[in-house]
């Protein structure tokens, strides 16, 4: 049986639609349809997360750096990707205090598989290419992903957004600098960028979302979170970033890839969507469970360091 | 007028101006007020006399935590930092894209259609 709508919540929904469709933005002490909020909660949880996991390959990485400047520098991507999984988590815990969300919970959803993180941070970066192309690519693709959302309807979500973009800028200029430096190297270096972008190629595919608009998408869209489709941000993608691996005299694994002139669109072989979904829904992807404990390892053994600290005002007066 | 009754009553606020929703509040001065209520009204009439705005902010003074401005070691940055800008790359992707007959992608390049 669904509960009868009482009628004051029917015209505060009105009200709030009509703000919505004004262009209007919706701020956290707001009233906001129960719909609304937990749309946008787990969308934001899922980006928030996904910083934090999205810097494990990368991290595998920071040990192994070929030099001191590479070092620094991978250092302070993985550094920026963890602050802005800490923005939006604390977006995510406003939105969700009405509902009892609190950080602890956000991130105990992680290894409870409560919570979902990006296909591609599921994935193996054996390489110094991988590191590369992931800050090259998957950044890309992320940052295209992140632009959209900059006018979303949620003010809070928003702002911090703009901030996260302003530093993403740093990360494409990392990435390529990574992927350059390999290209114009030796045969070998130029094969390993080759075999990492081949390796990463499917998986960016899967990372905007079926071509299909799912229920959920269609939410965002009519409460103006989002409003490009996962296709349209896809399409987006492979316009700015195919003429450049090839440009670079590198290869993409997709022979039914092309530019068609007459529906100015880019043909692509879908995605193994099953296979991929099945990956990030239970967690099975080759990297995910190992990932999942280091952050489960970080969380609780890190326990008593946040304890102590709320402890010490009190221990520093007796 | 009774000032010395006054004194420890009126409190300086700082004030924090939300000019619109996709910007975050910024300090712009302050007020001195016997109550949050008061100091609301005073940075309206006080600083929001043609700006418009969408929300305001005032926070006690001796309710806000601040570095000391002798305190160098706080923000010293121990050595170069380029590694962690964009300018620490872009002159030489720029240089090494046109070698591949292209050009460096910048975020206004993600923001068009
Ligand atoms: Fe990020
Ligand atoms: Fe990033």
């Amino acid at each position: 049986m669904t509960e009868a709508v009482k009628p004051e919540d029917e015209a505060k929904l009105e009200e709030f639609m009509a703000r919505i469709e004004r262009g209007e933005k919706i701020e956290a002490t707001d009233w906001m349809p129960d719909e609304y909020r937990r749309i946008l909660l787990k969308f934001i949880q899922m980006h928030g997360v996904s910083e934090i996991m999205g810097a494990y390959p990368e991290k595998e990485w920071v040990p192994k750096a070929p030099t001191l400047r590479r070092k620094l520098g991978l250092m302070s991507k993985v550094q920026d990707e963890v602050g802005h999984g800490q923005l939006l988590l604390r977006v995510a815990e406003e939105l969700g205090a009405p509902l009892g969300v609190t950080r602890e919970s956000l991130i105990t959803d992680i290894f409870h598989g409560r919570t979902k993180f990006h296909n591609v941070f599921h994935m193996e970066s054996p390489t110094w290419a991988d590191a590369g192309v992931i800050g090259w690519l998957v950044d890309g693709a992320a940052i295209i992903a992140q632009t959209a959302l900059l006018d979303t309807s949620y003010a809070p979500y928003g702002r911090v957004l703009k901030r996260i973009c302003a530093e993403e800028s740093f990360h494409m200029q990392h990435g390529e600098s990574i992927i350059l430096a390999l290209a114009e190297g030796t045969k070998e270096q130029r094969q390993m960028l080759q075999d990492a972008v081949n390796r990463w190629w499917e998986s960016l595919y899967f990372f905007f979302g079926p071509p299909t608009i799912s229920r959920s998408a269609e939410l965002m869209m009519k409460y103006r979170i989002r409003e490009k489709t996962n296709e349209q941000l896809r399409q987006k993608f492979l316009s700015r970033y195919v003429p450049r691996v090839h440009s670079l005299g590198l290869t993409l694994p997709d022979k039914n890839l092309h530019y068609d002139e007459a529906t100015q669109t880019w043909s692509y072989t879908q995605p193994d969507w099953e296979r991929w979904g099945r990956m990030v829904r239970e967690n099975s992807g080759p990297k995910s469970q190992e990932r999942i404990a280091l952050r489960r390892q970080a969380h609780e053994g890190q326990r008593w360091v946040r304890e102590a600290m709320v402890d010490s005002p009190h221990r520093a007066a007796v | 007028m009774r000032l010395q009754e006054a004194e420890g009553l009126y409190h300086p606020y700082e004030v924090f101006v939300q000019y619109d929703h996709l910007q975050h509040h910024q300090h712009v001065g302050s007020v001195l007020a016997p109550s949050p209520e008061v100091a609301l009204l005073m940075a309206r009439e006080n600083l929001l006399r043609r700006e418009r705005a969408v929300n305001v902010w005032v926070v006690r003074k001796d309710q806000i935590h601040a570095t000391d401005y002798g305190d160098d070691d706080f923000f010293a940055q121990e050595f170069d930092r380029s590694y962690r800008r964009v300018d620490g790359y872009s002159a030489d992707n720029a240089r090494k894209w046109k070698q591949f007959k292209q050009r460096a992608l910048e975020l206004e390049d993600m923001l068009g259609d």
